[in-house]
């Protein structure tokens, strides 16, 4: 395309295309206490965050409106739920609830009988088809989103 | 004021008419069981209002079935069964026409892929009240929720199931009241359905900085972009009008969950 293009670009595209999902380590993420949180599934639809026109990257600086943005979670434990080592993470913000919850379910070894529960900053439990990018709209709070779990219901 | 209560009791009032049909695949035996005709309440939800459905149409189907996860579809889409009823005619019906509604029940293949199972009355319980807690947060912080016993908690839900206008109001009147000096809510618990049956929701104020009431007119301008502007929406089967106040419109055309559901018409430009 352009003759231009940089060296990063084009390896990182190639990883991306045939690369091994789990070789990410490359991604230049802007916060680095929150990591991304991901299945080996979603390869498809992790862009690699590097753009070929440095107007649009200082334009955009908020981010929040970008489509492919991801959504920082923070995910508490309530009542007698083991607890997740690393409580921060980056989610793409169109991931459903459910996703979460299996996520959190698998990261935490339960029995597959286990129910998990999961709360909007200890108030409401949120749909299992409603995405991030809706709660974090409506209730993200200091550029995050709290979310409490735990195995029997908290708060109704 | 009285013309308003009027408006209430229209919407609580409102109804589909619904001919639920069997899965041919399911019915055993060389007889297809007849349709069943039935008006259903817009404000409710599916598995509220189809336990008479299902006795009917278990007689014609293989026993092994009979315990199966019961689920429904539209003309080949399935129906969220935590959507009210009104929401998903609405989305499915741009033109509200096809009258009556025709829906499949199935007792087999639950697709889980794309409906979660929120078949029992509990379940569909316990998403009604979590969305009104959650339109509660948005609203009031939370607080009149919160401050509200098991038994008025119950009272909505009682209120909804057995179609008890005045006992629903009864406690929903005082969600629906802003709370302290504020004329309005702080937020306006609002659901924007796009065609495919997915929504978005957003922080929507009532008012401006200027402190006066936005419309929908200001707030369809709000979700317009350089590409696609929102011309209009619908609820309850109607087009509403632009120049309506979004705090008149939560108070008054919110369905039971305390939420606005909007199915979105928009304009490519």
């Amino acid at each position: 395309m352009f003759t231009s293009h940089t060296v990063p670009v084009t390896s990182i595209l190639i990883v991306s295309h045939g690369g091994s999902p789990f070789k990410s380590s490359h991604r230049s993420d802007k916060n680095k206490d929150f990591e991304v949180m991901s299945e080996t599934e979603s390869t498809s639809d992790k862009k690699p965050e590097v753009s070929n026109d440095d107007s649009v990257s200082t334009g955009n600086d908020k981010g929040s409106e970008n489509q492919s943005t991801k959504v920082d979670i923070l995910l508490n434990a309530t009542g007698n739920v083991p607890i997740m080592k690393k409580r921060r993470w980056a989610v793409d913000q169109e991931k459903p609830i459910s996703w979460i919850m299996k996520f959190v379910h698998k990261y935490l070894k339960l029995d597959p009988e286990e129910k998990l529960f999961l709360y909007v900053n200890q108030t409401f439990a949120p749909s299992p088809d409603q995405i991030v990018k809706n709660l974090y709209e409506c209730h993200g709070t200091n550029g995050k989103l709290v979310l409490y779990y735990c195995k029997s219901q908290a708060w109704g | 004021m009285a013309n308003d209560r009027e408006v209430l009791r229209i919407v609580w009032e409102g109804q589909v008419p619904v001919c639920f049909q069997a899965d041919p695949d399911e019915v055993v035996g060389l007889q297809q069981p007849e349709d069943f005709y039935l008006m259903v309440s817009r404000l409710s939800y599916l598995p509220l209002v189809t336990d008479k459905v299902k006795k009917y149409f278990t007689k014609y189907i293989s026993n092994e079935l009979q315990d199966g996860e019961i689920w429904f579809d539209s003309n080949g889409t399935p129906l969220k069964s935590h959507y009210p009823i009104g929401v998903l005619y609405d989305l499915l019906h741009p033109e509200d026409d096809g009258l009556p509604w025709s829906i499949t029940i199935h007792f087999s293949k639950f697709p889980e892929d794309i409906l979660f199972k929120f078949s029992s009355k509990e379940l569909v319980e316990s998403h009604f009240m979590s969305c009104l807690k959650e339109a509660d947060v948005l609203k009031h912080r939370g607080q009149v929720v919160s401050a509200m016993q098991k038994k008025d908690h119950n009272q909505l839900w009682l209120g909804l199931v057995n179609d008890k206008f005045d006992q629903f109001w009864a406690v929903n009147r005082r969600l629906m009241e802003p709370v302290g000096e504020q004329e309005c809510f702080k937020h306006i618990p609002v659901r924007f359905y796009n065609e495919d049956g997915t929504y978005m929701q957003k922080l929507i104020s009532p008012i401006n900085e200027a402190g006066q009431k936005r419309t929908l007119d200001d707030l369809l301008n709000d979700l317009s972009t350089p590409s696609r502007q929102a011309v209009g929406v619908r609820s309850h089967g109607v087009k509403i009008h632009g120049d309506t106040p979004l705090q008149w419109m939560s108070e008054h055309l919110s369905y039971p969950d305390n939420f606005l559901h909007f199915c979105m018409i928009y304009e490519n430009i």
